[in-house]
């Protein structure tokens, strides 16, 4: 791997790293598998694209404005679920499935490209730093930021109660907690997390496309489960951190497999190369932490 | 303090599996009152104590609490009135969160809950001089995860935390008997003293019948979702076992036959 393809990696890594972080929400601390995810990825890279493109909005509020949509998008998933009693999983389906239309709308089209309009990452150019080192920096202090604000969040009254919520519902009831809303809140906020990184990636690669959700949940779920299988996730900031750097690892995982002439590879089996990696990490994950498989370390 | 008021509950209607498990239930239990409940498998003292929670939604009748109708309240809501504790250690407490963010949440139920941090900075000593009381150094291991307690500390920890905040009720359900003879004796000595300390109005159900006669001030016994018996005062302190079952047996015409309800 050559440098620009080693920073390009970093640069996916912590972009993928704002997705980990929304999935380690829904999947570890409302025990709540989202898969809205595959829908809100890129209804966030589309919110983004058309009004930057379209409607000539200043890119930092076209990427909160993809946020908020994210948000939205999430929220309705766990309405679904809160209200109406459909399935989790059943309404992150219905919401991403419907999500993929609603995303051509958005559009006019199955894709976006963000040509000669000013990106995020536009305000940075004048650094005297090229593009490839200078955005990974600036990924890398977004994703601390988001993580530095989670770790906090779950801190505070609400944050406790969205921990309990998920971990023991019928205590949280007995102690105050709405969980019907937590779940609503908790699941719209790691949807805006990962809408806002989808309008990130479409910045970075300069277009939205209709297709950049495929696979965005296992993407968020495989971070999750290597970060916290190899580092110690004792406490909500070690966690984090952990699903950060799984987020990272991953991507370069994929970058590895995908470059390694031997294995044989090519680029359109990246899904094929993600569903075996999760595999191998979820089994891992049964038989005891990845330091253990290795030899070191107790089980 | 808490007023049911003809409270019907069928449960699985208009299937073949219909069970009619309260049938126009009246208990009124003024403020200050320590109430035990005490019935064989399916008598209804269960779903009697989750119809007041707000777990079962009556069919029929009425729930008052502290004066206000709450018949139609959520759970959650409930909760800021009444403060609850379960049969199996684990519900009562989330195994995820520390001692001390435990104690917090339960702090949280009767106060707004907000973007502040969940631990304010006097909590830690407050919570440190109630666990004392324990006597089980729990107050050494506010930063520990609930799920590395034991199931009797878990308990302890649970009532202590019920009777965090504002609490007006306190309902106990089964609280004692998934513990071993000791600790169950322990956890039962606690709630009596925080009970009696915190003047709480307390409906405790239970399946010993020994423990229901002697602990609190009144005795209701639910049988096939009816109460069959209710007594306090002097007409209670002297009755033993023995009278409670030949007083049934008597009054239904039946005798109680069922090994899970002690008579020890």
């Amino acid at each position: 791997m050559s440098l620009y393809e080693i920073l390009g990696t970093l640069e996916t890594g912590f972009i993928f790293g704002i997705v980990a972080l929304g999935a380690y929400m829904t999947f570890k601390i409302l025990d709540f598998p989202d898969l809205t995810v595959e829908g809100s990825f890129p209804l966030g890279a589309a919110v983004a694209a058309t009004l930057m493109v379209g409607a000539g909005w200043n890119p930092w509020i076209a990427t909160l404005a993809a946020a908020v949509a994210g948000f939205g998008a999430g929220f309705l998933t766990a309405l679904l679920n809160v209200r109406f009693n459909i399935l989790h999983i059943l309404a992150g389906i219905l919401l991403s499935i419907s999500l993929y239309s609603i995303n051509l709308r958005i559009m006019s089209g199955p894709n976006k490209p963000l040509l000669r309009v000013d990106s995020v990452f536009t305000a940075f150019e004048g650094f005297g730093l090229p593009g490839y080192i200078i955005n990974p920096i600036f990924l890398g202090i977004i994703v601390l930021v988001i993580k530095l604000g989670l770790d906090a969040f779950l801190a505070t009254g609400l944050g406790i109660s969205m921990r309990a919520a998920g971990a023991n519902p019928a205590m949280a009831e007995a102690n105050g907690v709405n969980v019907g809303n937590m779940k609503l809140f908790g699941v719209g906020t790691a949807n805006a997390l990962t809408a806002f990184a989808g309008a990130l990636f479409a910045q970075i690669f300069g277009a939205a496309d209709a297709y950049m959700g495929l696979g965005v949940i296992i993407i968020g779920l495989a971070s999750v489960i290597v970060g916290m299988s190899i580092l110690p996730s004792r406490t909500i900031f070690l966690a984090t951190f952990a699903c950060i750097i799984g987020a990272i690892l991953y991507r370069y995982a994929v970058a590895l497999a995908l470059n390694a002439d031997f294995l044989g590879f090519q680029a359109s089996d990246v899904q094929l190369v993600t569903a075996l990696l999760v595999t191998i990490a979820l089994i891992m994950q049964q038989s005891g932490s990845l330091r253990s498989m290795f030899g070191r370390g107790k089980k | 303090m808490i007023d049911l008021s003809k409270i019907d509950v069928t449960f699985n209607k208009d299937t073949p599996l219909e069970t009619r498990a309260l049938r126009g239930v009246d208990l009124k239990v003024p403020e200050g009152q320590f109430l035990t409940i005490i019935g064989s498998n399916g008598a209804g003292k269960s779903t009697c104590l989750n119809v007041i929670a707000g777990l079962t939604k009556a069919e029929n009748g009425s729930v008052k609490v502290d004066g206000e109708d709450v018949t139609r309240w959520p759970v959650y809501k409930r909760s800021k009135m009444l403060s609850r504790v379960f049969q199996d250690p684990k519900m009562g407490t989330c195994e995820d969160l520390s001692i001390l963010e435990n104690f917090a949440l339960a702090h949280g139920r009767t106060r707004p809950r907000g973007l502040r941090f969940a631990v304010a900075p006097n909590m830690r000593d407050t919570t440190a001089e109630r666990l004392k009381v324990l006597g089980l150094g729990l107050e050494d291991r506010l930063d520990d995860k609930v799920g590395l307690l034991s199931g009797g500390q878990r308990q302890a920890v649970s009532l202590l935390m019920a009777a965090t905040g504002d609490t007006k009720v306190l309902l106990l359900d089964e609280h004692t008997a998934a513990l071993d003879p000791k600790t169950a004796e322990f956890v039962l000595e606690l709630t009596k003293t925080i009970v009696s300390d915190l003047k709480l109005t307390a409906v405790m159900v239970t399946h010993s019948m020994a423990q229901a006669l002697h602990t609190g001030e009144r005795t209701a016994m639910f049988h096939r979702g009816k109460i069959v018996f209710d007594a306090a005062g002097a007409e209670r302190d002297k009755m033993e076992v023995a009278d409670l079952l030949e007083l049934f047996k008597r009054e239904q015409g039946e005798e109680l036959a069922d090994d899970s309800l002690l008579l020890g």
